[in-house]
């Protein structure tokens, strides 16, 4: 051992007691106030009319609020749920869902899940027939104004509603619906469907779940020609539809007459022959309070109603007639306006971030990243 | 801006139109010498996508253009991944995934003879996501109240699992 090394040697261990003697100094002991801290789990604080649900591809639900870009939770659903049925006064979220056994194979198991809605954890399960129609459509599950029994639409392809009795968390019946597909809730425990031959039908369930009365509209659109779009928006008096080509059809029930408004049009001449048309997932939302329609719109023209839209256009739906336009930076496949009068717009942009705009400026107000892998169909918590 | 489908249909109806003039200007043992520089040339051109076709599986049609790409004529209606992208072929699913024996239905023009063909979009079930080449062409595309024609659906039907993979475009015949 050289000199060198000998004088290192003293130097390493003199440093060593300092820290020793530091570390002591500031290591919790015996009789100081500074308790450990405990692991925990947070609850879900109340959901507001800004909180949303992304869904990541098809799988995931991110719960963000819209008016702070924070997350709050996640709801793991199956890949093949549709949309999640959220329940305020239960305090429940609804999910129809479909398992295999292997992950994507094995036995196939199809259930409606009760999850908690402050923990976010599932508290009950009630299997249903193994037909659950996957795809995020917001229309495939409905809670009735009864807040008893919940639809839930089916098709292999044949196509029928599953009815749940969530008081006596059971499964009541298969309705067949040849021809006719969603579950769009309305007055008086019925639902309406949208069908084949241009018409709207109405199923009414009684009080034990099972069909009351059923009953069809008259046609008002030509499906070759012009038909209108399996999604909806739902204002004070019932839905809003819209056709491939913007026409707009106010939608409404009283007893077992359903009464369609005359079309309005999202489009003049102009516009059309621009190629401008509707179109993206779920492309439009409504604000009952702004009386606002939202459509994301794109040029593509002709059949694109599948490709993301290049602006949002806002409509006053009282007056019929386009009052702003909004262009994207991004282009957006997805739209939702929350219900406060402070309203903001989310849009799912193709850049996976989704993109929040105050109404009232239509300025973008922040950008929320990281949403999961791909983001896309949004929905919200309490609407 | 036009499709790669369309720019090589237009590459091969000038062929055809040089062709028939070159045909009609010389006599056949000349026709072939020139048609033979032609060729040569077309040798040191870069391979273009339909050589993917050529050696593929049978397929029932001339066509023309890149199998990869969203814009390739067969998939006008075609709103998912493609399985040519994932290890499958037009009308073969990839390795280990299941066809399901229904489908959707569209008529897509073959921009190579201008003629309208039913094409069957059937979905390859039974594994993962394929997360490749997403299409979101929806040409006569209806919506789930007519699913026939309707492509917004996932039509794993009458498959083992419907865990969905990625569609082929198969060409069932003229429309």
């Amino acid at each position: 051992m050289n000199g060198f090394m000998f004088r290192n040697l003293r130097q390493i261990r003199a440093h060593m007691a300092g820290l020793a003697l530091l570390t002591a100094t500031f290591l919790p002991t015996e009789g100081l106030a500074l308790e450990p801290e405990q692991i925990g789990v947070k609850t879900l604080p109340n959901p507001t009319e800004t909180w949303l649900m992304a869904r990541d591809g098809l799988g995931t639900l991110y719960i963000f609020d819209s008016a702070t870009g924070d997350m709050h939770g996640l709801l793991g659903i199956s890949q093949f749920t549709p949309a999640v049925q959220p329940n305020l006064q239960a305090n429940e979220f609804y999910a129809a869902e479909s398992y295999y056994s292997r992950n994507t194979r094995g036995e196939r198991t199809d259930v409606l899940t009760i999850y908690d809605m402050p923990t976010l954890n599932p508290k009950a399960e009630i299997k249903i027939p193994n037909k659950i129609a996957a795809l995020p459509f917001r229309r495939y599950i409905a809670l009735l104004d009864d807040q008893r029994f919940l639809a839930i639409f089916n098709l292999t392809p044949a196509q029928s509603v599953s009815v749940v009795d969530l008081q006596n968390q059971s499964f009541v019946t298969e309705l067949s619906t040849p021809g006719c597909a969603l579950t769009i809730p309305t007055v008086d425990r019925a639902f309406l469907q949208l069908c084949g031959d241009g018409k709207i039908q109405l199923i009414r369930l009684g009080t034990d779940g099972n069909e009351q009365a059923r009953v069809r509209s008259r046609a008002f659109f030509d499906i070759p020609k012009d038909p209108v779009f399996d999604k909806t928006a739902r204002t004070a008096e019932g839905w809003l539809l819209l056709s491939y080509e913007g026409q707009v059809f106010d939608v409404s029930v009283e007893d077992e007459k359903i009464d369609i408004s005359d079309a309005w049009q999202l489009l003049d001449d102009d516009q059309r022959a621009e190629n401008w048309r509707p179109g993206g997932g779920q492309f439009f939302t409504y604000h009952e309070g702004l009386d606002l329609l939202f459509v994301l719109m794109n040029n593509v023209g002709g059949y694109s109603h599948d490709h993301a839209g290049n602006e949002v256009w806002v409509y006053d739906r009282s007056a019929k007639r386009l009052v702003s336009r909004l262009p994207l930076p991004q282009k957006g496949t997805n739209v939702f306006v929350s219900r406060n009068d402070d309203a903001l717009l989310t849009v799912t942009g193709t850049d996976r971030q989704l993109h929040v705009y105050d109404v009232k400026t239509m300025k973008l107000v922040r950008t929320i990243g990281e949403v999961g892998v791909s983001p896309g169909y949004l929905q919200g918590v309490t609407h | 801006m036009k499709s790669t489908a369309e720019i090589l249909a237009r590459i091969d109806q000038l062929t055809q139109n040089t062709s028939r003039s070159l045909a009609q200007l010389s006599s056949r043992r000349s026709f072939i010498g020139k048609i033979g520089s032609v060729l040569v040339g077309a040798s040191l051109l870069p391979l273009l996508p339909v050589a993917r076709a050529a050696t593929g599986e049978a397929r029932g049609v001339n066509e023309l253009g890149d199998d990869q790409s969203c814009e390739y004529w067969r998939y006008c209606a075609l709103g998912g991944t493609l399985c040519t992208c994932c290890g499958g072929s037009v009308n073969q699913c990839p390795p280990g995934a299941e066809p399901s024996p229904i489908s959707w239905v569209g008529t897509c023009r073959n921009p190579v003879d201008g003629k309208d063909y039913l094409i069957s979009y059937n979905d390859c079930c039974g594994k993962a996501v394929c997360a490749c080449c997403f299409c979101h062409n929806a040409e006569r595309d209806l919506p789930v109240y007519s699913p026939a024609k309707a492509n917004d659906i996932l039509w794993c039907f009458g498959t083992e699992s419907q865990a969905y993979h990625c569609t082929v475009a198969v060409v069932m015949g003229e429309a």
